[in-house]
């Protein structure tokens, strides 16, 4: 579904935050993007959402060019894909409403005209994500938990119903019990609707028993590619070694609470 | 909102509603044109002009009323004029950026700079003295400050959030232009408009008062020059001709201040704050307790913020040389705890029960002279540095220079020994002291925080969120250097984290909280194992692990 070959990106002459990056993904995948602050992985994901262009390269989306493609072509491809973000405090206007937070995705891609279609395709959406329509929706984000505002995050990513979302640390702002709820629900929207992901984290822990295939990123490059279990068992790239034993030495403790 | 400020704004509106009746009715109900001679030259106020006449026997009030009218209709014009100009270059040059906006910004650096007295004379001379000069002029020099202003307001708003978020839902500029961009700019054109009228009836005193006004319309500051001109100050008669336009002028301006200040206070949130009542401790509570050897003590310690409990009936104790973990998730009142103990609570927040006890004294026994001197000298506090926690604009050895001659009198061979000696015990080469914070990484300006926190060798240390806003990789080294610090320099320690498994590696004790109470506390090598707290449970379980093979392969 998504073939990215040699895309390259510089801020400024100096600083080049992607060399060389090439993957592809299957539809209804999920691989996760892996690397420390810095490594470029953000830069794919906002590329991919239309944020930043990339300056070389090519990236194929279901045999569509995305590079050299027109704006307004480009936005209407927002359609199949969105993104969900990491900051689920600052990414919602405080001015607006569940409701119209969600619309807001529907109203810019001029899905369904009548209101009315588009107040069951909102509460499709939030019943999706496990919150109560009748509760939530004419609530304002100040007034909901950060586990709840980042919920609203993936309603709204998913109510246009996607084929690919891009999650950048979506569980970073998060409290460590709702990572893995945010995790689950990721997932069975994944089962539900065969949406695929690319999952971007700095924690490979959370990639478990969510992603089927890991890109390890270094200062720009893919130093290492595999499945979930492969890189976490068998690492082989120098950087991957030492990004899981950091996880290690934080869970050297292990023997604690196991 | 504070209730003064609401006053003040009241009172400015109130103000205001005066004026512009004046200025609507006064010219229909006073029965004398102000343009003719409808009395003797330098009347007194009598029960037929009110406020006398002036040197040609023109009725003061008349001439007032007029003036009114034309320095609401200038300070109105100019400064919608102004305001929307501004506006529509500000967002322009904020939201498109490139070519435009480096043009837009030198053209207005260069309008700053005009003089404005200048300016008139000249434009004067080839416009003509008129109303709409005035308002010209007034304009040309006005719009820059308002565009600079609004550009700002701009750039911060397309940087937010939503607006990134509505262009990866494939928003085009129209949309995000009329959802985010104006919507989020137009709170502040408001007070800015206020602040134009104002500034416009000011200057367009000004220059009537100089004589560059339109010569045919009364104004405010007309009246002015012509008093000045005829010598008003050597008669009687400067206590009805100059006296009156000048309240005027003041009344208006104060109206159009109270109002701005009102209304920027109501834009601004932020300015705004709450008191709450502090409840006055009973004698016997702040007496200092025996010396228990520990180096913190809390006793059933109750803290709210506007009113609402945030920590509630906490006690507990820190031994010297150990380490307190304080585990909880956001809106659980660690950091409000936290606070507290570094004696900082601002004044929305107050200690409503219990006590804090350092060293055995209690800390509310404390000056505020002495708690200043209390800090970064015997309570060290290492914040998130992820939190602005560094200033942007200072180098990193001023601003451990800073913490250091707070406290101390120091030679600067001895401030430049200890701040190498500092950023060595932090991991930080020395030559990092002449850098920005903007050129380091985050793990490299969280070591600079702990450098700061630690600088004056405190012996008990808050760390707040230390390793928050960190990839895994730094999260380890920082809590390693934290873990190393603090056996070598002997130090107490409570350090703070929504993160379980950081904090478990590196503290003895562990309290858990939720909702402001402890809910679970215990020595750390035990509880996350043993505890049978379904929230501490819920924890533990939260925390994703690896499988094990991976263990002997790291370690082989």
């Amino acid at each position: 579904m998504l073939e990215i070959t040699t895309i390259e990106k510089s801020y400024g002459k100096e600083v080049q935050v992607l060399k060389n990056v090439s993957f592809s993904l299957a539809p209804s995948e999920i691989i996760g993007l892996i690397g420390a602050s810095g490594a470029g992985k953000s830069t794919i994901g906002r590329i991919l959402a239309n944020l930043e262009v990339a300056d070389k390269g090519s990236i194929l989306f279901e045999n569509q060019q995305l590079i050299k493609m027109s704006a307004k072509k480009r936005r209407q491809l927002s359609k199949d894909i969105q993104m969900i973000f990491q900051d689920p405090y600052s990414a919602l206007s405080s001015r607006m409403t569940v409701k119209e937070l969600i619309e807001e995705a529907l109203l810019i891609l001029k899905i369904e005209s009548s209101k009315m279609a588009r107040l069951t395709l909102i509460k499709e959406a939030l019943k999706l994500v496990s919150l109560d329509p009748d509760h939530y929706l004419g609530r304002y984000p100040h007034e909901l938990s950060g586990g709840e505002r980042q919920r609203v995050g993936v309603a709204r990513a998913i109510v246009c119903n996607p084929k690919l979302i891009v999650a950048d640390e979506p569980t970073s702002m998060l409290d460590t019990s709702l990572r893995l709820e945010l995790i689950a629900l990721l997932k069975s929207l994944n089962e539900k609707k065969g949406t695929a992901f690319i999952f971007i984290t700095h924690d490979i822990a959370l990639t478990q028993n969510f992603c089927q295939r890991l890109l390890v990123l270094n200062e720009g490059q893919i130093v290492e590619q595999g499945s979930t279990e492969d890189i976490i068992l068998h690492p082989k790239h120098d950087f991957t070694k030492k990004l899981l034993s950091a996880l290690r030495k934080l869970e050297a403790r292990e023997e604690v609470y196991l | 909102m504070r209730s003064s400020t609401k006053k003040i704004g009241y009172i400015g509106f109130a103000l205001l509603a005066i004026i512009i009746l004046f200025a609507l009715v006064g010219p229909l109900v006073i029965p004398y044109d102000s343009s003719e001679q409808t009395g003797e030259s330098f009347e007194a106020p009598s029960a037929a002009h009110w406020l006398g006449t002036n040197d040609i026997g023109q009725d003061i009030l008349a001439e007032l009323a007029d003036g009114a009218r034309t320095s609401l209709f200038i300070g109105l014009v100019t400064a919608i004029l102004a305001t929307s100009i501004g506006a529509f270059i500000g967002i322009t040059a904020g939201y498109m950026g490139g070519l435009f906006e480096t043009l837009a910004m030198r053209t207005i650096d260069i309008v700053l700079t005009l003089p404005f007295l200048p300016l008139m004379i000249v434009v004067a001379v080839y416009m003509g003295q008129s109303t709409w000069t005035a308002i010209f002029v007034i304009t040309l020099v006005m719009w820059a400050g308002k565009a600079r202003q609004i550009r700002a307001q701009t750039l911060t708003i397309k940087s937010l959030g939503p607006v990134q978020a509505a262009k990866a839902m494939g928003a085009n500029h129209p949309y995000i232009f009329k959802k985010h961009i104006l919507p989020g700019v137009f709170p502040l054109l408001i007070p800015q408009f206020v602040a134009a009228v104002n500034a416009a009836i000011l200057l367009e005193s000004s220059l009537s008062f100089l004589g560059l006004g339109n010569p045919l319309m009364k104004s405010w500051g007309s009246i002015l020059y012509y008093a000045n001109n005829r010598s008003a100050f050597l008669t009687d008669s400067w206590a009805w001709w100059i006296v009156p336009p000048g309240v005027c002028i003041v009344a208006v301006v104060l109206a159009f201040s109270f109002i701005g200040y009102y209304l920027e206070e109501k834009v601004n949130p932020r300015l705004s704050s709450y008191t709450v009542r502090k409840r006055t401790m009973k004698k016997e509570r702040i007496l200092p307790r025996q010396d228990d050897g520990n180096i913190l003590s809390l006793e059933d310690v109750t803290i709210a913020y506007h009113h609402k409990e945030a920590v509630k009936n906490v006690s507990f104790t820190v031994e010297k040389g150990k380490v307190l973990g304080i585990v909880g998730e956001s809106g659980s009142g660690k950091t409000t705890l936290a606070t507290a103990i570094n004696a900082q609570l601002s004044g929305s927040a107050a200690i409503l029960s219990g006590a804090i006890y350092f060293n055995g004294e209690n800390m509310a026994s404390y000056s505020e002279e002495k708690i200043r001197s209390m800090h970064g000298r015997e309570i060290g506090y290492i914040a998130q540095a992820a939190m602005n926690a560094l200033n942007p604009v200072v180098k990193i050895k001023d601003q451990l220079k800073e913490a250091m001659t707070e406290h101390y009198k120091m030679s600067p061979v001895e401030i430049n020994t200890r701040i190498v000696e500092v950023l060595h015990q932090v991991g930080l080469a020395s030559r990092w002291q002449n850098a920005y914070p903007h050129e380091l990484s985050g793990g490299m300006k969280q070591r600079v925080v702990i450098a700061i926190g630690i600088i004056n060798k405190p012996q008990f240390v808050i760390a707040d969120e230390p390793t928050t806003g960190l990839d895994v990789m730094v999260q380890v080294e920082i809590i390693e250097l934290l873990q190393q610090l603090q056996q070598e320099l002997q130090m107490s320690m409570i350090f703070i984290s929504h993160d379980l498994p950081a904090v478990l590696r590196i503290t003895d004790e562990l309290i858990i909280m939720k909702y402001g109470y402890i809910v679970d506390r215990g020595p750390s090598n035990r509880i996350a194992k043993y505890s049978q707290h379904p929230y501490t449970r819920r924890l533990v379980d939260a925390i994703p692990t690896l499988p094990k093979p991976l263990l002997e392969e790291v370690l082989k």
